[in-house]
């Protein structure tokens, strides 16, 4: 196992044009190398911007979905090696838990550390689980799992099934309203740096199968969360999963219910009530 | 007879360090610093999800969006949704405002707690369109026909982009607060070297008191800030001389610097206010109660009263309602909007014929001694988020008579554009 520390942010322009190059090709197992930055610390105004566009009140602690703006890239970086055995076009994200162990401040220097695990057989595929993992003064503070699917794609011999279901309990019709413009994916592209061109605009989404732009999971989670400030437990795990698709623009709901001290969350299309996202959140 | 109704009491207090205009608080709304001076005061007082009588604040420069600003920064933060909200603006007044009006509603127990604050950003400021262009978008809007939308879009200018920026200025007289000032510093005749010396012992005691820790519970770190930006503990008379005037300057004569007046700042406070029993239910303090307030306004317009001598007028009905003198008071927290403001108003409490011929009383009311006034700094060293000084001097006054021992008293005066003025007692 190597870990590969790097000094800055990776591009991810760069990064997303070699793995559209890098595509072919690649197989085998996972990786075990770690990919890292050390004493990051976070400026204020990308976190100030980000909140604005994520709806999260500007506060001396970061948003819980903050950390994985900062460790994307490096597992994107990680994603884009050629060892990786999954090509990136075509990953969908189809769940993402964070677990918050405490508040960060947000002006603590954090150490970042990524790692790819869980290669796992899927009904029409194939899923990896990236990980990411935050620590600071030496304590882990912040941890994530995504599990992205690739379609089509096979599991090595003995690979455990795919753990992608996120279940929660019935809820009501969403009395949150969401008008989510046209330009939400720009908007969220340039405070997160996550460029897909997915995400951009109609013409850079058709280029990858979809008949729309589509807005980030991450940021319909973030907008969910930021919805919920002042009723959350200070050490929390949000575990959601991404249903279908949310095509911009889009009128969208958001449901919540209480659950102890925690709260289930859907994201619905406003007429026709598809699932874009479920979630739990659950004090830690 | 209608029995007297209980006083309330003040519990206690927070506020975020107050930040220059444009800086540290440059990308935080005023539903940001409002939400977290809010959550600040429910970890220190344990309100977490609890639900008290109503909070009560506002803002001066306020987004038309933020109409429900003071239940949007409740809704965001730890209290109970169920607890009701309401804003209230009333110029510099507004802090003070909210207390009077959460004070006189659990003095008549129509509620048993609740929190009186106020925010103001001159940094996210509410710009709004050009006037002109405002007039034509709505003809635009009401514009049914193509042509009378074309009608309507003739009217359009390229010098309508500019937009309109909010300005300390009156709207009757077309001049910034300052100008007015300097009138009245000049009809007082209230001289540069006072105003520095008033200004300098603020930014000392102002230093002096974060010094000794008497802020470590009434303040919150915010975005990086521990302490009030504006605080110059290193300020002298020397350095000050330096500055050129800026009010005034008409007359070559003109006293009012950058230094002895109050800089745009950004900021939030939140008192919270309780009956007796309330605090008691929960093991809280009573710093103090809230015994009486007044509020006056002049005729600056026409009148030739000074735009922000109201405090002047407001003072003595409050001390014949409670029957008290000018000099029964351990300590005076006289805001501090301008150094000549505060110079002002005490020199005109001395003036005989001020106090017969404007106020109607047969004698003065007198001299108050200058080591009770301001003790640990006011507006000059601290600034001035016009709705957040309010509940910033009441936290703080309230502190200084409870650690003076029971029975102390403490007068509160408070000076508002549009010519108004709040003034307050407290007691321990």
């Amino acid at each position: 196992m190597a870990t590969t520390v790097l000094e800055a942010a990776p591009s991810m322009p760069a990064l997303l044009a070699r793995a559209a190059l890098t595509a072919r090709g690649r197989g085998g197992a996972l990786p075990e190398d770690r990919v890292a930055r050390r004493g990051v610390v976070v400026d204020p105004a990308e976190v100030a911007a980000y909140a604005r566009v994520c709806r999260f009140p500007l506060a001396d602690t970061l948003p819980a979905t903050y950390p994985h703006v900062l460790a994307f890239p490096l597992q994107v970086a990680l994603m884009t090696d050629r060892a990786f055995p999954l090509a990136l076009p075509g990953l969908v994200h189809v769940r993402n838990r964070i677990e918050v162990l405490r508040p960060i401040g947000a002006g603590e220097a954090l150490d970042l550390e990524v790692r790819a695990e869980r290669f796992a057989r899927h009904r029409s595929g194939a899923t990896v689980d990236l990980c990411a993992s935050v620590s600071a003064g030496g304590a882990e503070v912040w941890r994530a799992r995504s599990t992205y699917l690739a379609r089509g794609a096979t599991a090595p011999e003995g690979a455990p099934e795919a753990d992608v279901d996120v279940e929660i309990a019935d809820l009501g019709p969403g009395t949150i309203t969401w008008r989510v413009p046209a330009d939400a994916g720009r908007r969220y592209a340039a405070v997160s740096g996550d460029v897909n061109p997915i995400h951009l605009s109609g013409l850079s989404a058709k280029a990858f199968g979809f008949k729309r732009a589509i807005a980030h999971g991450m940021w319909v989670k973030a907008r969910a969360l930021a919805a919920l400030t002042g009723r959350l437990p200070e050490a929390l795990t949000v575990d959601v999963g991404f249903r279908r698709p949310l095509f911009l623009p889009s009128t969208v709901t958001l449901a919540s219910g209480q659950r102890g001290s925690g709260w289930d969350v859907a994201v619905r299309n406003a007429t026709a009530g598809t699932e874009h996202l479920v979630g739990r959140i659950r004090p830690l | 007879m209608a029995t007297t109704p209980r006083t309330a009491a003040i519990v206690g207090g927070n506020r975020i360090p107050f930040a220059r205009s444009n800086s540290r608080y440059a990308q935080a709304s005023n539903q940001d610093m409002l939400t977290a001076t809010l959550d600040g005061l429910v970890a220190r007082f344990g309100l977490q999800g609890q639900q008290v009588g109503e909070v009560v604040a506002g803002a001066v420069l306020k987004h038309a969006r933020d109409f429900n600003l003071t239940r949007e920064a409740v809704l965001g933060s730890r209290l109970s949704a169920s607890t009701p909200a309401y804003d209230v603006q009333q110029a510099c007044g507004t802090g003070l405002e909210a207390a009077v009006l959460v004070a006189n509603k659990i003095a008549l127990g129509q509620i048993e707690s609740g929190i009186a604050g106020g925010t103001d950003t001159t940094s996210d400021a509410p710009l709004a369109v050009n006037e002109d262009l405002r007039r034509v978008l709505i003809r635009l809007n009401s514009a049914t026909t193509l042509g009378d939308r074309l009608k309507a879009l003739r009217g359009l200018r390229p010098g309508q982009l500019a937009p309109e920026i909010p300005r300390n200025a009156e709207p009757r007289t077309g001049l910034a607060m300052g100008d007015h000032a300097a009138i009245t510093a000049k009809e007082w005749e209230i001289g540069r070297e006072e105003q520095d010396e008033l200004t300098v012992r603020s930014h000392q005691n102002l230093a002096a008191a974060y010094d000794r820790g008497f802020f470590d519970d009434l303040v919150t770190p915010y975005l990086g800030l521990s302490r009030d930006q504006n605080l110059r503990p290193d300020s002298s008379m020397e350095k000050l001389a330096k500055l050129a005037p800026v009010f005034g300057t008409g007359d070559p004569a003109a006293t009012m610097t950058a230094g002895n007046s109050t800089p745009l700042t950004d900021g939030a406070s939140a008192v919270l206010l309780a009956s007796d029993e309330w605090a008691a239910e929960r093991g809280l303090p009573v710093l103090a109660h809230l015994v009486d307030a007044q509020t006056a306004a002049v005729d600056y317009v026409h009148g030739g009263e000074g735009l922000l001598m109201a405090p002047a007028y407001a003072v003595p009905v409050l001390l014949a309602r409670q029957g008290l003198t000018l000099q029964d008071f351990d300590f005076y927290e006289i805001h501090e909007a301008f150094a000549s403001t505060v110079l002002a108003t005490m020199k005109a409490w001395e003036d005989p014929g001020f106090c017969k011929e404007r106020l109607g009383l047969d004698a003065p009311l007198g001299a108050i001694d200058r080591s009770k006034l301001n003790v640990n700094g006011s507006s000059l060293a601290a600034g001035h988020p016009f709705a957040a000084t309010g509940g910033r001097i009441i936290a703080t006054l309230a502190k200084m008579l409870h650690e003076a021992g029971p029975g102390r008293r403490g007068l509160i005066s408070i000076c508002a554009a549009g010519g108004q003025g709040v003034v307050a007692i407290l007691e321990s």
